[in-house]
């Protein structure tokens, strides 16, 4: 009797998120070219010339998906971007989280948003456990200061000011006033 | 007029040597700077100007050279650690350098990046002072055409060495490329690409691109474990003595002349004015890839691969300021702010500058050759230190890394705008790195875009809108060809590399086939 044959199921590339990139890159350049269609020539060459070569390295990518695809080979399964499935949610919240920081930076200012994004953001990455919770409220006060202090008050960096900052700086000008 | 001979050279290094004590604090700063992403030497010179200029033109050059050299290699500690390049000229650094710390060889990667930096930033300066007038002769055969090649040379180099897929790699850069067109037509002024958002009118800012990127997309990636360190790097780390910092020392000098020839490259890219760090330090690590005996070692955390991009950039610093003093055009960002202070204090650059101002214009190399030297006494014993950071759970690292560099991405425009793009760079740079499309790929297509362009105007314009004269050049047609023995070459390699493996492997089957037979 022959050896046994090894198993006929072999586990296909994940390639759907593959073209997503292309898809992006394929779609910027066709708004990008409807931009300029009405650009005298000389304006128009550079932006075609590397349009219409990488339109070309996108054809070539999605014909050998398309070829390992219909080969067997690979799916059009979206695994690299979803896993490990575990952090999907803990992904999705703290990008919720990074995009409430950038929409309240500007009312808020530096130093209060900076504080409350460190204290949510850690407290989200640690599961809400709470025998580090004074370690964080402490370690995001130090840092949303300390970064005040240095990137603002001794760099002279301009940073979004907030009602902390507009404190801050009243406190130090009657400092100076005095 | 004081004769140029080796005694002068002699004299102008004790001289420089004696502000040592300007130079060091001006070291330490530029390490600092240099790690923060959006708080370039070119910032901080900036913010300093009123200090620069008050203090002379001698020791505000000074100043200004120690400082561009350490953040230069500063910018090489955030890539190392954290995979978050501190300017784009360190963007090849993490290539190997990151997997070395995730494999607890923190403390030696860091090593061989000062040592690397040091020595080949100290050699290239020396080279400099010897050779200015013979490199810059180099830059009167690179036009627009010649430039255009270059910038497509540089796009297809980092596609074939950044990216494991050549493919992905050069769709990565071409996008980078398309990236970095959106904006107002320079000639025309017509808003291209922009989505209708006013703040792309400038283009592309690179720091939010960059922080993007690079940071945001760490960030978001780190958070699957507690660590970035593997299990077997945590423990090698925490048991980390002065003998890893020796160790990494030990292992770039025992590959000295990988440091020389790297770092040649690197002056040579630098002396190219807008051509920069970053493409130096990709066609470095390429060439030191090209011709490895272990090509398939490199992104797993080669020393080789560490050691070629950042000799290179360090290389690149000397290599910028040759045209600055010879020809008056800055090589850079912190170049043209040099050529402001010499500038303010009523000097001309020129070939002139080196006959009649020797001690200056002589006297910016010799800061620099000193800078590097007091760099290896200075900063090579914090690389056991520097280390550390890495053992931080990831738990505070990522926001940290979150909130700070986004808003080191609002600092140069004050556009809170710029904190989106930066978000939206990390979401692309976040799709792109879990599918195999390089980041650094499309950072430097971001970079090279609207340069691109600008050559592309030129070179029309002189042609009256003929697109054959990108074939016109004779040096051009050179590299043209060049361009695509790099693209083929690889691909020829590989090819011929799986032909053999088969036929190998071919070879066993019929020996086992033959020996099962006899059996």
């Amino acid at each position: 009797m022959s050896a046994e044959l090894p198993s006929e199921k072999r586990e296909k590339t994940p390639v759907g998120a593959d073209l997503l990139i292309p898809g992006a890159a394929v779609a910027f350049t066709l708004y990008y070219f409807s931009t300029i269609i009405d650009s005298p020539w000389t304006a128009q060459v550079s932006a075609f010339f590397v349009g219409t070569i990488l339109l070309a390295l996108c054809f070539l990518l999605l014909v050998g998906i398309t070829r390992r695809v219909a080969r067997g080979e690979a799916s059009l399964r979206f695994d690299p971007l979803i896993s490990p499935a575990e952090v999907v949610p803990k992904r999705l919240a703290l990008l919720g989280l990074t995009l409430g920081y950038i929409f309240f930076i500007d009312w808020l200012g530096f130093t209060a948003t900076t504080f409350l994004f460190l204290m949510f953001g850690m407290t989200l990455l640690s599961g809400w456990q709470r025998d580090n919770k004074r370690l964080i409220v402490i370690l995001s006060a130090v840092l949303s200061i300390g970064g005040y202090l240095l990137f603002v008050v001794a760099f002279e960096r301009r940073f979004p000011e907030g009602p902390f900052e507009q404190f801050f700086q009243s406190l130090l000008s009657s400092f100076g006033g005095a | 007029m004081q004769e140029v001979d080796f005694g002068f050279f002699v004299s102008l290094f004790g001289h420089t040597l004696s502000f040592w004590w300007l130079i060091i604090p001006a070291i330490f700063l530029g390490l600092i700077v240099g790690a923060i992403p959006g708080f370039s030497a070119a910032n901080t010179i900036i913010i300093l100007l009123p200090l620069t200029l008050a203090m002379g033109e001698e020791l505000g050059l000074i100043f200004m050279v120690a400082l561009y050299c350490s953040s230069r290699m500063g910018a090489g500690i955030p890539a190392i650690l954290v995979n978050i390049p501190g300017t784009a000229g360190a963007a090849a650094t993490p290539l190997d350098g990151y997997p070395m710390t995730k494999q607890g060889r923190g403390p030696q990667a860091l090593a061989i990046s000062f040592v690397s930096s040091t020595f080949g930033g100290l050699l290239t300066t020396i080279v400099v002072l010897f050779v200015m007038p013979l490199i810059v002769q180099v830059v009167y055969y690179l036009h627009s055409v010649e430039m255009i090649v270059v910038m497509l040379f540089g796009i297809s180099l980092i596609a074939t060495i950044a990216a494991r897929d050549t493919l992905k790699g050069l769709i990565a850069g071409f996008f980078g490329l398309m990236i970095g067109a959106i904006g107002a037509d320079h000639v025309y002024a017509t808003p291209r690409g922009t989505l209708g958002f006013l703040e792309l009118y400038d283009g592309v800012p690179l720091i939010p691109a960059l922080v993007g990127l690079f940071a945001i997309t760490e960030a978001f990636l780190i958070i699957e474990g507690q660590s970035i360190l593997t299990e077997k790097g945590k423990v090698l780390l925490r048991d980390a003595r002065w003998a890893e910092t020796f160790e990494g020392a030990r292992d770039a000098l025992k590959r000295w002349w990988h440091i020389v020839w790297t770092s040649l490259i690197g002056l040579v890219i630098g002396v190219v004015p807008g051509a920069g760090a970053a493409i130096a330090s990709f066609v470095a690590y390429q060439q030191s890839r090209t011709f490895s005996k272990t090509p398939e070692l490199y992104g797993t955390g080669h020393i080789e691969g560490l050691i070629a991009p950042e000799s290179a950039n360090n290389g690149v610093t000397s290599g910028t300021l040759v045209p600055l003093l010879v020809i008056g055009i800055p090589g850079g960002a912190t170049a043209a702010i040099m050529l402001v202070v010499m500038q303010y204090h009523g000097t001309t650059v020129g070939p002139d500058l080196f006959i009649q101002q020797p001690l200056l214009a002589y006297g910016v190399f010799s800061a620099m050759a000193v800078t590097y030297l007091l760099m290896i006494v200075t900063v090579l014993p914090l690389a056991r230190y520097m280390s550390r950071v890495t053992m931080i759970s990831t738990i505070y690292i990522a926001p940290l890394i979150i909130s700070f560099t986004l808003v080191g991405s609002f600092v140069p425009r004050a556009y809170v705008f710029d904190m989106y793009l930066a978000l939206g760079f990390g979401v692309l740079g976040y799709i792109a790195r879990r599918t195999g499309y390089h980041v650094a790929a499309i950072l430097i297509g971001v970079i090279l875009g609207p340069l691109l362009e600008s050559y592309f105007l030129r070179a029309l314009k002189m042609s009256q809108g003929d697109i054959m004269v990108i074939f016109s050049s004779k040096v051009g047609n050179v590299l043209w060809v060049c361009l695509a023995l790099s693209l083929a070459i690889p691909y020829l390699k590989d090819l011929r590399r799986k032909r053999t493996a088969m036929r190998d492997a071919l070879h066993r089957g019929e020996a086992a086939a033959k020996g099962g037979t006899e059996e």
